[in-house]
C-alpha cells in the first residue's frame, strides 16, 4: 500500500496558522492595491494630461520602480524608513512598498486607458461646458477603466502573489507562516503544498470576481 | 445677430483663416462651403473655443463674446462630424447628464427635458440603449438633441451629412431648416453640395482661408451666372 507524500493531518493542523497568514496577505495586497489604484490613477492622469514637469517626474518614478526588483524596494523601505524618521511596522512598510511599486504599473495602465479615449469625447465635454474635473470624472475615467479593466485586474491578482515578499522583512503573512511551520515540522512538501493551495484559492477567487465584474460591465455596455 | 470681424488663425505659420468676416441673423443658416482644408471647420472650432483665435472678434447682438469662457455660457453649441456622443452612456443619459451636471437641473427636470427632446427627434424608443446601438441618422439626431438641451443661441454643425445617405441627408436638412425657423443662428461647414439644394441658406464659399464668394441659396438658384466661382465649385469644376 502506497502512502500519500502529503501529510493531510499536518495540513489540517496547519490550517489556522495558514489562514491567519492568508488574512495578512490579503490585507497587504488590499492595502497595496488601494495605494496603487489611487496614486496610479493620479500619476497616470498627470502623465497623460499634465504639464511637462509632471510628465517628467512621473516618468522618472515609473522608470525607477519598474526598473528595480520589488524585493529590493521592500528592503530599502524597511531599512531606510526608520533612518529618515519614519517609524512604522514591517506590516505597514510592506503595504507602502508594494503600493508604491504598484503605483508605477497602475499609472501606465491608466495612461494607456486614457489614450484610448478619443479626443472627440473630450472636445464634446468642453463644448458642453463641463469643467476639467467633471470631464475626468464622468467622461475620461469611466471609459478608460472599461478598456483597462482586464490589465488592472491582472495587476491586482499579481499583488496577492507579490505580498509573499513581505516575509523577507518578517511579516507573518502566508509565505512566512508556511516557512515557520516547515522549520518546525521539516515537511516542506506538505507545508508548501498547503501554502500554494491557499494562494491559488485567493488568486482564483479574485480572478473569478473580476471576470464576473467584467462580464457584467460588458453586458451593460452592449445593452 | 452673430458677427465675426476679421478672424485670423494660423497653424505653424500656415494661414488657415485670413480676415474672415461675416454676419448671420437669427433664423439664418450660414453654410461655409469649400473643399477640405480651406478653414471652414476651423472657423466652427474657433467659435466653440476648441482652437484659439489669433486675432479678430466675435459679437452676438453687438456684444463682444469672451471666447475663453464661451463654453460655460452655452451661447454656442456644436454638432460634431463624428457626433462625439458619450459612448459609455445611454441615449437618455447623453442628455440628462449634461442637464444635471452642467445646467444643475434636478433629476426630474432633466428627465422631462430629455424625454421631450427624444420624442421630438424620434428617439424615445431608444432612451435606454447605448449610443453604439444607434444608426448614423439616429446619432446625428441625438447629437442635435444634446446640443439643444443647453438652449444655445448659435448651433455649429461640422459636416452634418458626410456620413449619411441621401434620404437621411434630406431628413437632416429638414431638421436644420426647422431649427432655423425656430430662430437659431446656424453655421454649417460642409462640402456636401447636395445639402445646399435642400436648405434655404446663405452660402459662403471659402478658399485658402478666405470667403471668396457668397450668395443666398435663393439668389444663387435664380442667377447662377452671377456667382461664377460658386457655380464652378458646385458643378465640381473647381
Amino acid at each position: 500500500m502506497t502512502t500519500s507524500p502529503i501529510d493531510f493531518s499536518l495540513l489540517a493542523k496547519s490550517i489556522p496558522d495558514l489562514l491567519y497568514g492568508a488574512l495578512l496577505s490579503i490585507q497587504i495586497a488590499a492595502g497595496g492595491c488601494s495605494i496603487g489604484f489611487i496614486f496610479g490613477t493620479l500619476f497616470g492622469l498627470a502623465q497623460a494630461r499634465g504639464n511637462v514637469v509632471l510628465r517628467i517626474l512621473v516618468g522618472l518614478y515609473v522608470t525607477i520602480f519598474r526598473g528595480t526588483p520589488m524585493l529590493i524596494q521592500l528592503l530599502i523601505a524597511y531599512f531606510v524608513f526608520p533612518q529618515i524618521g519614519i517609524q512604522i511596522s514591517a506590516f505597514w512598510t510592506a503595504i507602502l512598498a508594494i503600493g508604491m511599486n504598484s503605483t508605477a504599473y497602475v499609472s501606465q495602465i491608466i495612461r494607456s486607458g486614457i489614450a484610448s479615449v478619443g479626443i472627440g469625447q473630450l472636445e464634446a465635454a468642453q463644448v458642453l461646458g463641463l469643467t476639467k474635473l467633471q470631464t475626468i470624472r464622468y467622461i475620461l475615467l469611466p471609459q478608460a477603466i472599461r478598456v483597462i479593466f482586464p490589465a488592472l485586474g491582472n495587476e491586482f491578482v499579481t499583488l496577492i502573489k507579490d505580498s509573499s515578499l513581505a516575509s523577507i522583512i518578517g511579516v507573518t503573512e502566508l509565505a512566512k507562516q508556511g516557512s515557520m511551520i516547515q522549520s518546525q515540522t521539516y515537511d516542506a512538501l506538505t507545508v508548501y503544498f498547503g501554502v500554494a493551495l491557499m494562494y491559488l484559492l485567493m488568486t482564483g477567487a479574485l480572478s473569478l470576481l473580476l471576470s464576473l465584474a467584467q462580464r457584467r460591465m460588458y453586458k451593460h455596455a452592449t445593452t | 445677430m452673430l458677427r465675426l470681424e476679421n478672424i485670423n488663425k494660423s497653424f505653424h505659420e500656415k494661414k488657415i483663416l485670413d480676415h474672415v468676416s461675416l454676419r448671420v441673423e437669427r433664423g439664418e443658416i450660414a453654410v461655409m462651403l469649400g473643399k477640405s482644408g480651406v478653414g471652414k471647420s476651423t472657423l466652427l472650432r474657433l467659435l466653440n473655443n476648441l482652437e484659439t483665435i489669433d486675432s479678430g472678434s466675435v459679437y452676438l447682438d453687438n456684444k463682444k463674446l469672451d471666447m475663453d469662457t464661451i463654453n460655460r455660457g452655452h451661447k454656442i453649441g456644436m454638432v460634431f462630424q463624428e457626433f462625439n456622443l458619450f459612448a459609455h452612456m445611454t441615449v437618455e443619459q447623453n442628455i440628462t447628464f449634461v442637464l444635471e451636471k452642467v445646467m444643475k437641473k434636478s433629476k426630474q427636470s432633466a428627465h422631462k427635458t430629455a424625454a421631450e427632446l427624444l420624442k421630438h427627434y424620434g428617439l424615445e424608443g431608444k432612451a435606454n440603449s447605448l449610443v453604439s446601438g444607434l444608426s448614423g441618422g439616429q446619432k446625428q439626431r441625438l447629437a442635435i438633441a444634446r446640443t439643444l438641451a443647453l438652449k444655445p443661441q448659435i448651433i455649429c454643425m461640422d459636416e452634418p451629412t458626410s456620413a449619411l445617405d441621401p434620404l437621411l441627408t434630406t431628413h437632416v436638412a429638414k431638421t436644420i431648416q426647422e431649427l432655423s425657423d425656430e430662430g437659431y443662428i446656424i453655421l454649417i461647414a460642409t462640402h456636401d453640395t447636395a445639402l445646399l439644394e435642400k436648405l434655404n441658406c446663405t452660402i459662403y464659399l471659402m478658399d485658402a482661408g478666405k470667403i471668396v464668394e457668397s450668395a443666398t441659396s435663393m439668389e444663387f438658384s435664380k442667377k447662377r451666372d452671377a456667382y461664377p466661382v460658386l457655380d464652378s465649385f458646385i458643378k465640381g469644376k473647381k
